[in-house]
């Protein structure tokens, strides 16, 4: 038993690819079985915490109040996408700026549970492959980035968070226009690496995506600078930010299908992004 | 019969430890449910059984987990046949032997996780996982697996599953 034991580890480090479609192969039915009883805990999940919530804490009261944030988050991102907005027309010009900061085309999503290691900062959506969710597609709420889809089965998809240490997404600071490379940090965080020296960045500087990494379009809030790094002899200076999306309160989040709108000239375009749509 | 309960083990637990789990979480650390079934079995009912078992459901457990699709697979595998064979070494399976065996499993799982994970991250950072991650993780698996083990105990089941071991080890 250990012999076939060894042979099985040796086919994983010898043929890396082949056993990891493989795999994948055998495991997008098995996940659909698996479907099931996930979505049934998850709505159990769901409605207990709604009954806690709900009744013990004033559902009236509640319910507002989980309004009024939502509005808050979606007037934080709007003001952020408005400062973005005001900052490429003054560089760009009104036109190019506004093409550029159009509407994606997104898939909303709701979280039906965590990773299931808790070596990773994950989540679990409801929502897969035949939603038209695929590997390397960029997650986002109202409030800015939540992280990459890095595996995607038929009706459910696994996120890492931005808060990983294993995610990286490429940030612009908002007010300097300088680029670097975003990641998660073993504390929660997330830190903003390849600050070029010369950089003006101070402590309260948003950073916001870049647009160069696939999954993300320009201008989405990643998080605020919260701490400046600098190195006696080191090339680049480094930042830690505290990111804009609270992670213990994501309920629904919405995946980028399309980093840029496919019809261009369609009623939304070069219109500042209302409220994405929402396909269920 | 038992293949029924295996098969609810392999399709049931990773939805519960994907979703509820987070109601029993200690400091935002969940106990590994698959780490500890695949280690009782494999205390309990041999080595074949429980790296079987150990294989399926490390398998599940990666479908919905952001890492490699054969790293949960490989380790509850090993873990279910190392259990094995620790049950079949041990004269005396009392809960403070599992309790050892468990925990030191968990560990062994938690460094092959720090290794394959949080690589090239600094030293800082791997000590970090170790002390916030691997040992309360460790620690969580095994009270449960102990308190798992303790509840099959007081039934009166353990007799019956050694008897049942008779998978060779060859």
């Amino acid at each position: 038993m250990l012999v076939l034991f060894a042979l099985l580890l040796s086919v994983f480090f010898v043929l890396p690819k082949q056993s990891r479609s493989l795999l994948q192969n055998i495991g997008k039915p098995l996940a659909q079985i698996v479907a099931f009883p996930l979505g049934a805990l998850a709505a159990l999940d769901r409605s207990l915490q709604e009954a806690w919530s709900g009744y013990v804490a004033l559902r009236r009261v509640y319910d507002e109040n989980r309004r009024l944030r939502r509005e808050i988050e979606f007037l934080r991102g709007q003001n952020s996408e408005l400062r973005e907005v005001a900052t490429a027309s003054q560089r760009l010009g009104a036109l190019i700026g506004f093409k550029e900061r159009t509407l994606s085309q997104t898939v909303a999503a709701q979280i039906i549970g965590r990773d299931a290691t808790n070596w990773y900062r994950g989540v679990v959506l409801n929502k897969g492959e035949r939603d038209g969710i695929r590997a390397e597609m960029g997650v986002i709420t109202l409030a800015g980035v939540v992280g990459r889809v890095v595996k995607a089965n038929a009706s459910s998809a696994v996120v890492l968070l931005v808060t990983d240490p294993n995610n990286a997404v490429t940030g612009l600071i908002q007010r300097t226009r300088d680029e670097g490379i975003v990641e998660g940090t073993a504390q929660g965080l997330a830190r903003m690496k390849y600050i070029p020296l010369l950089s003006t960045v101070r402590v309260g500087d948003t950073v916001v995506t870049s647009g160069l990494t696939g999954g993300f379009p320009r201008g989405l809030v990643i998080g605020a600078i919260t701490n400046i790094e600098k190195v006696e002899g080191d090339l680049f200076q480094s930042a830690e930010i505290v990111p804009e999306v609270d992670f213990l309160k994501l309920e629904e989040v919405l995946v980028i299908t399309a980093p840029r709108p496919l019809d261009e000239s369609g009623p939304d375009a070069g219109s500042l992004p209302a409220k994405p749509s929402k396909k269920r | 019969m038992k293949q029924m309960l295996y098969a609810g083990l392999v399709f049931g637990l990773v939805p519960v430890q994907t979703t509820v789990l987070h109601y029993a979480s200690i400091g935002g650390m969940r106990p590994d449910l698959c780490l500890v079934t695949a280690c009782l079995v494999g205390f309990l009912a041999g080595e074949f059984e429980g790296m079987m078992l150990g294989l399926a459901l490390g398998f599940m457990q990666d479908l919905f987990s952001a890492g490699e699709l054969w790293l949960n697979m490989v380790t509850k595998g090993s873990i279910g046949l190392l259990a094995g064979l620790a049950g079949r070494y041990l004269a005396n399976a009392t809960p403070v032997a599992m309790l050892a065996t468990m925990l030191g499993l968990s560990i062994l799982s938690g460094t092959v996780f720090l290794v394959s994970v949080r690589t090239g991250q600094g030293l800082a950072d791997a000590f970090l996982a170790v002390r916030s991650v691997m040992l309360p993780q460790a620690v969580l698996d095994a009270a449960v697996g102990v308190g798992v083990y303790w509840l099959i105990v007081s039934r009166g089941r353990p007799d019956q599953a050694t008897q049942e071991k008779t998978s060779p080890l060859w």
